[in-house]
């Protein structure tokens, strides 16, 4: 093949519609706003196990939060009609991510396995990934964060310590996806089976809203779920192909 | 300075030149040293406070992750138009008052290019590693991301530099030659490598004028493509308020308009402290405040334009975009914008405030500052209302970022400063082709 | 000017390049370094490089006693997870649990034993040995056991084999005054239950298996008795099962966690829940829901609360006491509960009692999705030693009256949780020796002459029997899952010293609280279907697992006694203060990242927003947003919140799901002491409470004060993660009714562009 024929198909893959579904798997979060409470275990996870800085009150007030995953709220009706309905906000794994066509060093980019990953040692902290990202996942550190001693002890030895100036958000905690892997491989598994990878907010979850696993597995807990008479997209309307289904939540009214 | 009439003279205007080269008085002294060192002190030094610990110094927060850097970046390139740009456009249309100002105006584009690129390096978190986003062979095997608009962006500014820097040089080379001719010394050095061997042969003067036009048809679609990248460095992403078609040509009008009003600012000064009030004349202030007025104009039906669609829209997103711009936390910003784009430049209409000096300077500032504003509420009103409310917030820049917005004035000023010493601000020998001959000279060669 | 040479320009670019490099040197030594070399050359038997080692073991932040999956790597902890084996949270764990990392890893932590050395109060405490902190201990113990009940025993609420050790050593040293002191322990629950039914101890409520949940105040996914067993409950019964959907409804004045999670939220006048319940069993008994023999009696008790008395008097409208009475008995499985701030009333047992009704009358008792009874627990004492608030009272008289010689406190904090009308810190100063058991300088361990630094509960052994429990026999075993970090002692093994020292040994003659703990465990061995495997092996299956259980469960049916119905009524509740001096009811709350006050020094608990209005790190007052506008004031404005009893100061949140007349605020933060991350942040409502009481359960009544508000004029600030919280009509939060078919959703099914066949 030479250059051209090579550019030509390249383009043709890369233009087919659902080309990321030719990869080894697709992760997949269901998240069911019927079942969750907004009560913050999954933000809590998600910091322990990726090394989320603790960013100070100084911090927060100027509006830097780290959270990759976050409790939005949102007030409807005015007492005594008033009802609070929260949604968990993490990075959507967009398959069409506006994210990554922006970032002019690749440093946030789609993996075979469907994942927006993050190259942190990549990012040049130019931040437009943040700016395109319409559901606002992608936080930056604006320092270089620093742990009390001890408080460093407990950081998670699989996951990096990012420095200041680069760009991070939800992996769909990759190294626990990394490590069931190397683990089928011990076992001389090929493929994962449907329950082998919990990211930790998934994990914690007390009242189970939050599933993960392998859309391309039908026999999979998520794909069952995504195929929910419920389960729409967040900002359906941008077509960003996100690989995070929401439920809806239910509405009864008192007969 | 009430000057006696008598008529200028070629040699007038060589010794005139030649004589801000090289003559170089106290005043001169005072104001590069100060420019230095509030470059040094308001640029510099916050800078490298904000390298050392973070982006954090700046104000920057969640929603809002672009702030003042990238609004200075855009203001600098903005400005850069009009001066090459206007210099070629003019010298197409062999427009005669183009001649006394075009090389002060090609510098304002090359040191506002140089000090754009500078923010942009201020603006990013690592630096240090800016040169990743330069497509460069590398034992990592990486590669920049040509699908990104930033890398457009890289590559269209690269070019534009490229080519003004060129254009510039080119047609300096005369007037190098020129001041080599008058001076001695280092130089004389300096001078004889900077006019490459020029001896103003037929030849010489037909290819120089042949490539000069070449560049100058060249220059124009580029300039307006660079502001195009710029815009799409915005229009691209899915940001309601950010996400329009209008954004190219918005940004192309906004940039000949802010440089078209950074080029009399300049002219201002360069009149009233070079000693050049005989080569720029009312005539110019004229010609340049009708510019300016149609282009306020079109610059405020782009602006309406922006509002209807979003009005028009009819999306939760885009809308709430246009009640926060009007009322909300910057409103007070956006009516400070309107007043000095939109209303002020009215004034043009009236010939006689296009021929006073003071009132057109004030003017061209205000024009200036309005137009920084707009850049920064391009940014600043647009990150912080965006698809989900929750995630809303406001970004108020911080001291290091205002220094540094006052500091990179101060980089552009001493670089232009230093550009005067070196190049000869006005073109010499395009001056003199506009000058009535000197009758008995020619009558004496007769002879 | 002299000329600079060669050699002079050599030696000053030398110097320039030595000060570059020095430079760099200096910026790059003061980076902090996140990477640790592994200092071991012959590492420990438990240390594998690189491969993580899981302890299980159960959770120490609240009284649930959720077990817990520690991930060690190298030696130190690195996540705690839920243990899917254990019943209570099944794998899940909160927010709080999680952060129990940063109670090991805290930079605040008590490193050595302490002696005061100026002051009481003043905090100048010095280090010291063990020996030394110990021996005087037991010096002034052997003196003062002379002097029945003068040494006092307050810890926190500690079941299992720990409890028992200090039963032990208090019986030794010739004391009745062993208290559990837990602010938020449930008095009135367990009166109500030990009223109704005979219980001494907590049901089990079974949420996962109810259909319909009436709660009345128990924010039961966030704060009450056992959220994460109540949130698989509510997750399972919303969209686990596959019978229709569990609707909850929730009744309180101020919208909870629980309450936004609901299907419906009732706003109920503070304390007037239990009028409600009985109003709903009023239409229950006159609709002819209860037929049993002793209708009659029923009916005549509630024979008061018809449903326009009961909409008078609770402010529930009377159609909607009437449809609840008709939801809740015609659902297949009715579920009542009720707590939090409905128990917290001068009323509060009175109201407990008519919620625990509602389930018997719609025979739920001892049902799947009903209320189950659990069997006892299989260790630990059987006598409850919690101190309600009277107990605190009389623990201060005796103080005053110089009847207690040694007061020993185990990490527990009656300074920060006692309002300051109780005069607890005050009385303190009578007392001469006050020793406290803790792993942080709370406010309680400031006012200590010794400080006895405690493991935190990963350091520590001990054991757990769950309250309330899961329908049957559980215990769980909590072991160490790192080394020490510092010189501190488990407070087991504390006690057994101090007993050996004051001459017990006879009685308790463990060597340590691992000993102690296996001995009593196998008691459990015997009782449990082992298949002749010995203890060693069962031990260490327990150890593994973190968990044990037995398969026996409580015969359902109860009976209640005729003198119990006769005297059922719900009377009014009390408020400390005037109306017209104080318009407003103060309803305190607990948030599941503060708890009662110990989540405040743990960062990530203080970062987590919570989750109604985001905030973090702060405290603050919420208030209806037409109150606040009649008395013209704004979101984010500084109010003066005073009781008769003293005055703080909040940030204002207008609210927009409480009533009118309560206003509502955070318990938690407000610390003088725990160290940086809790220190001066915000206030503490407790400390303004009046020292109202609930007299059947002698518990604090914490929702019956009244306050008034005054604008300070300043703003706060406060710091909110959230920004605007409407969605604009963006349907960013969809919703659907219940009964739609999956035709009806067709078009957002055909809408996720995700359909993919299996590879
Ligand atoms: N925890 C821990 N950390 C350590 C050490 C330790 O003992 N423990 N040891 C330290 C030491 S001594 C060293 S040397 C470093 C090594 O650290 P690294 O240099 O990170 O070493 P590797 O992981 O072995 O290899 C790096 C990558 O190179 C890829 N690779 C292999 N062959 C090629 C090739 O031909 N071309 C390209 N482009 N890539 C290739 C591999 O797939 C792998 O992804 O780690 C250091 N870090
Ligand atoms: N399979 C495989 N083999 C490899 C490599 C690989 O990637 N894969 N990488 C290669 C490379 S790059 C390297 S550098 C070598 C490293 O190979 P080795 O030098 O063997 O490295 P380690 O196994 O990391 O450490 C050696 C021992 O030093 C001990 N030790 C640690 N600190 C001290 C100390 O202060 N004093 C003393 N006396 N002992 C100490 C450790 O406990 C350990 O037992 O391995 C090479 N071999
Ligand atoms: S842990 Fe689960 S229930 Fe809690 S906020 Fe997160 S998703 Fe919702
Ligand atoms: S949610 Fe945002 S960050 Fe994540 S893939 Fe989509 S665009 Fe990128
Ligand atoms: S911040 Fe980093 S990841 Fe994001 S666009 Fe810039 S370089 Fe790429
Ligand atoms: S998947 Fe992992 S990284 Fe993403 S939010 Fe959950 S815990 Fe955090
Ligand atoms: S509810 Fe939370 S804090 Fe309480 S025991 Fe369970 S995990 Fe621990």
């Amino acid at each position: 093949m030479n250059f051209i024929d090579r550019f030509v198909a390249g383009w043709a893959k890369y233009r087919k519609p659902g080309y990321y579904e030719d990869f080894d798997y697709a992760w997949t979060m269901t998240i069911d706003l019927d079942r969750c409470s907004g009560c913050g275990a999954c933000v809590t996870a998600c910091q322990a196990e990726n090394n989320i800085p603790i960013v100070g009150e100084e911090e927060l007030r100027k509006g830097r939060e780290m959270q990759w995953i976050r409790i939005e709220r949102y007030w409807e009706g005015e007492y005594p009609n008033a009802k609070l309905k929260f949604i968990p906000m993490l990075c959507q794994h967009c398959d069409a991510a506006p994210c990554e066509t922006v970032c002019p060093v690749s440093a946030t980019y789609h993996n075979q396995d469907g994942l927006n990953t993050q190259i942190y040692n990549r990012c040049i902290g130019t931040r437009s990934c943040a700016v395109y990202c319409p559901y606002e996942v992608r936080y930056f550190n604006y320092y270089d964060h620093h742990w009390d001693a001890p408080l460093e002890q407990q950081l998670n030895p699989d996951v990096t310590v990012r420095e200041k100036g680069v760009m991070e958000k939800c992996t769909f905690c990759v190294q626990r996806i990394r490590q069931a892997k190397d683990h089928a491989k011990d076992d001389g598994r090929r493929r994962l089976r449907d329950g082998d990878v919990q990211p930790a907010c998934v994990q914690s979850c007390p009242t189970e809203a939050l599933n993960f696993g392998d859309r391309k597995d039908s026999s999979s807990k998520v794909y069952r779920s995504m195929h929910d008479p419920r389960a729409y997209h967040v900002l359906e309307e941008l077509n960003t192909l996100p690989s995070v289904v929401y439920l809806k939540k239910v509405e009864t009214h008192a007969d | 300075m009430p000057t006696e009439e008598k008529p200028l003279q070629f040699a007038d205007v060589n010794n005139d030149i030649v004589r801000s080269l090289v003559v170089t008085g106290r005043n001169y002294y005072i104001t590069l040293g100060i420019a230095m060192f509030v470059a040094l002190a308001c640029f510099f030094f916050p800078w490298f406070y904000q390298l050392y610990y973070g982006i954090g110094a700046a104000g920057m927060n969640h929603p809002t992750v672009w702030g003042t850097y990238l609004a200075s970046f855009i203001f600098w390139i903005g400005l850069s138009h009009s001066g090459t740009l206007l210099s070629c456009v003019l010298h197409i249309t062999n427009s005669e008052w183009r001649k006394a100002m075009y090389r002060s105006a090609e510098a304002m584009t090359l040191f506002s290019l140089l000090v754009a690129a500078t923010m942009v390096m201020v603006h990013v978190g690592r630096p240090w590693f800016i040169h990743w986003a330069a497509p460069y062979p590398n034992q990592m095997g990486l590669w920049p991301n040509f699908k990104s608009p930033l890398l457009f962006d890289v590559m269209a500014i690269t070019t534009y530099l490229t080519g003004s820097l060129i254009f510039i040089y080119m047609g300096s080379i005369p007037d190098f030659a020129a001041v080599r001719d008058r001076t001695s010394g280092w130089r004389r050095h300096l001078y004889v490598l900077l006019s490459l061997g020029w001896r103003g042969t037929d030849t010489e003067w037909h290819r120089l004028g042949w490539a000069y036009t070449f560049l100058a048809v060249l220059i124009i679609p580029l300039a307006v493509s660079v502001h195009s990248i710029v815009s799409w460095d915005f229009a691209m992403s899915l940001v309601p308020g950010l996400h329009q078609t209008i954004f190219a040509p918005y940004f192309v009008v906004g940039a000949i308009y802010s440089g078209t009003a950074g080029i009399v600012t300049v002219m201002f000064v360069l009149r009233k402290y070079m000693n050049f009030e005989h080569l720029i004349t009312q005539l110019h202030f004229d010609n340049l405040g009708k510019l300016l007025l149609f282009l306020s104009l079109l610059w405020t039906y782009i602006n309406m334009l922006e509002l209807f669609t979003g009005w028009y829209s009819g999306t939760s997103a885009e809308y709430e975009q246009i009640k926060y711009k009007l009322t909300g936390f910057y409103a007070p910003l956006y009516w400070e914008m309107i007043l000095f784009c939109a209303v002020a430049p009215l004034l043009m209409f009236s010939t006689k405030f296009r021929t006073s000096f003071v009132p057109m300077l004030v003017l061209s500032i205000a024009i200036n500052i309005g137009m920084y504003t707009e850049r920064f509420l391009i940014i600043a009103t647009t990150l912080s209302r965006q698809y989900l409310p929750d995630a809303w917030g406001v970004y108020v820049p911080s001291l290091v970022e205002i220094s540094i917005l006052v500091g990179s004035l101060a980089v552009f000023v001493t670089l232009f400063l230093i550009f005067v010493k070196i190049f000869p601000s006005v073109s010499i020998y395009e001056v003199k082709e506009t000058m009535p001959q000197p009758r008995k000279r020619e009558a004496n060669l007769e002879s | 000017m002299s000329t600079i040479d060669r050699r002079e320009f050599l030696k000053l670019v030398g110097a320039g390049s030595v000060g570059t490099g020095a430079g760099f040197m200096l910026a790059e030594a003061i980076k902090h370094p996140l990477e640790h070399l592994i200092p071991y050359s012959i590492p420990p038997e438990e240390f594998s490089a690189g491969i993580d080692t899981w302890y299980n073991s159960v959770c120490g932040m609240c009284p649930a006693g959720c077990g817990i999956s520690v991930r060690t790597r190298e030696g130190r902890a690195k996540k705690i997870e839920g243990n899917p084996s254990h019943p209570v949270n099944q794998g899940r764990l909160c927010a709080l649990g999680q952060a129990g990392l940063q109670v090991l890893y805290n930079p605040d932590r008590l490193t050595a034993p302490m002696l005061q050395k100026g002051e009481r109060g003043s905090d100048t405490f010095l280090q010291t040995t063990w020996e030394e902190v110990l021996s005087s201990v037991a010096e002034r113990l052997v003196v003062s056991r002379n002097r029945t009940d003068s040494i006092y025993f307050l810890s926190q609420g500690v079941r299992g084999h720990l409890a028992k050790l200090f039963e032990l050593f208090m019986g030794g040293l010739d004391s009745d005054n062993l208290w559990h002191y837990d602010f938020d322990h449930p008095h009135s629950l367990y009166a109500a239950n030990d009223r109704l039914f005979g219980e001494q101890q907590l049901p089990y409520y079974d949420i996962r298996n109810s259909r319909y949940l009436l709660s009345f105040g128990a924010d039961y996914l966030n704060s009450w008795l056992s959220p994460v067993h109540h949130s698989l409950g509510f997750g399972h019964s919303r969209q686990g099962g596959d019978g229709p959907r569990g609707r909850f409804v929730q009744i309180e004045p101020k919208m909870s966690i629980s309450g936004a999670a609901a299907d419906e939220w009732i706003p109920a006048r503070p304390g007037s829940e239990g009028i409600l319940a009985m109003g709903i069993g009023h239409q229950l008994l006159a609709k002819g829901r209860y037929t049993a023999v002793d209708a009659d009696d029923w009916s005549a008790a509630l024979k008061d609360y018809s449903a326009a008395s009961v909409a008078e008097r609770t402010g529930v409208p009377a159609e909607t006491v009437v449809r609840l009475a008709d939801e809740f008995s015609r659902s297949q499985a009715g579920l009542a509960i009720g707590g939090s701030s409905a128990g917290n009333h001068t009323n509060g047992v009175d109201t407990l009692v008519a919620v625990n009704m509602l389930n018997y009358l719609v025979g739920n008792i001892g049902k799947a999705g009903g209320v189950v009874f659990n069997p006892d627990p299989v260790s630990g004492p059987t006598q409850s030693r919690q101190a309600n608030y009277r107990a605190l009272e009389d623990l201060v008289e005796n103080a005053r009256n110089k009847r207690i010689d040694v007061l020993i406190i185990n990490n527990t904090n009656p300074v920060f949780t006692l309002p300051k009308s109780t005069g607890f810190t005050e009385a303190l100063a009578s007392i001469p020796l006050i020793v406290s058991l803790s792993s942080f300088m709370d406010e309680t361990t400031v006012m200590a002459d010794i400080i006895l630094p405690s493991h935190t509960y990963l350091e520590s052994w001990g054991d757990d029997i769950p309250q309330p429990g899961v329908g049957f026999s559980v215990a769980a075993v909590s072991q160490p899952v790192v080394s020490p970090l510092y010189n501190t002692r488990a407070t087991g093994d504390i006690i057994l010293d101090l007993a050996g020292r004051v001459g017990l040994r006879e009685t308790m003659p463990w060597s340590s609280m691992e000993e102690y703990l296996r001995d009593g465990w196998r008691e459990i061995h015997a009782r449990s279907e082992t298949d002749g495997e010995n203890f060693d092996a069962f031990w260490r299956d327990v150890l593994r697992s973190g968990v044990w259980g037995e398969n026996t469960r409580r015969e359902g049916s109860v009976v209640i006694n005729k003198r119990v119905i006769d005297n059922l009524g719900v009377a009014e509740p009390e408020f400390a203060g005037s109306e017209k001096e104080y318009p407003f009811m103060l309803h305190p709350f607990m948030t599941n990242a503060m708890h009662d006050g110990r989540g405040a020094n743990l960062p990530w608990m203080q970062e987590l927003p919570e989750p109604m209005t985001s905030i973090v790190y702060g405290s603050w007052v919420e208030m209806n947003p037409a109150t606040a506008k009649a008395m013209g004031l704004h979101d984010g404005d500084m109010v003066t919140v005073s009781s008769a009893f003293g005055s703080i100061e909040a940030a204002l949140v207008v609210f927009p799901a409480i009533m009118p007349d309560v206003v509502a605020m955070p318990i938690g933060q407000g610390h003088s002491a725990l160290g940086r991350y809790a220190r001066n942040r915000g206030t503490n409502p407790l400390q303004i409470l009046a020292p109202m009481t609930d007299s059947a359960s002698g518990s604090l009544a914490t929702n019956a004060t009244r306050v008034s508000l005054v604008a300070t004029g300043r703003r706060s600030d406060t710091v909110r993660t959230g920004g605007m919280a409407r969605q604009l009509g963006r349907d960013i939060v969809q919703s659907t009714g219940g009964d739609a078919t999956a035709a009806e959703h067709s078009s957002a099914l055909n809408s996720i562009p995700i359909v993919v066949e299996s590879t």
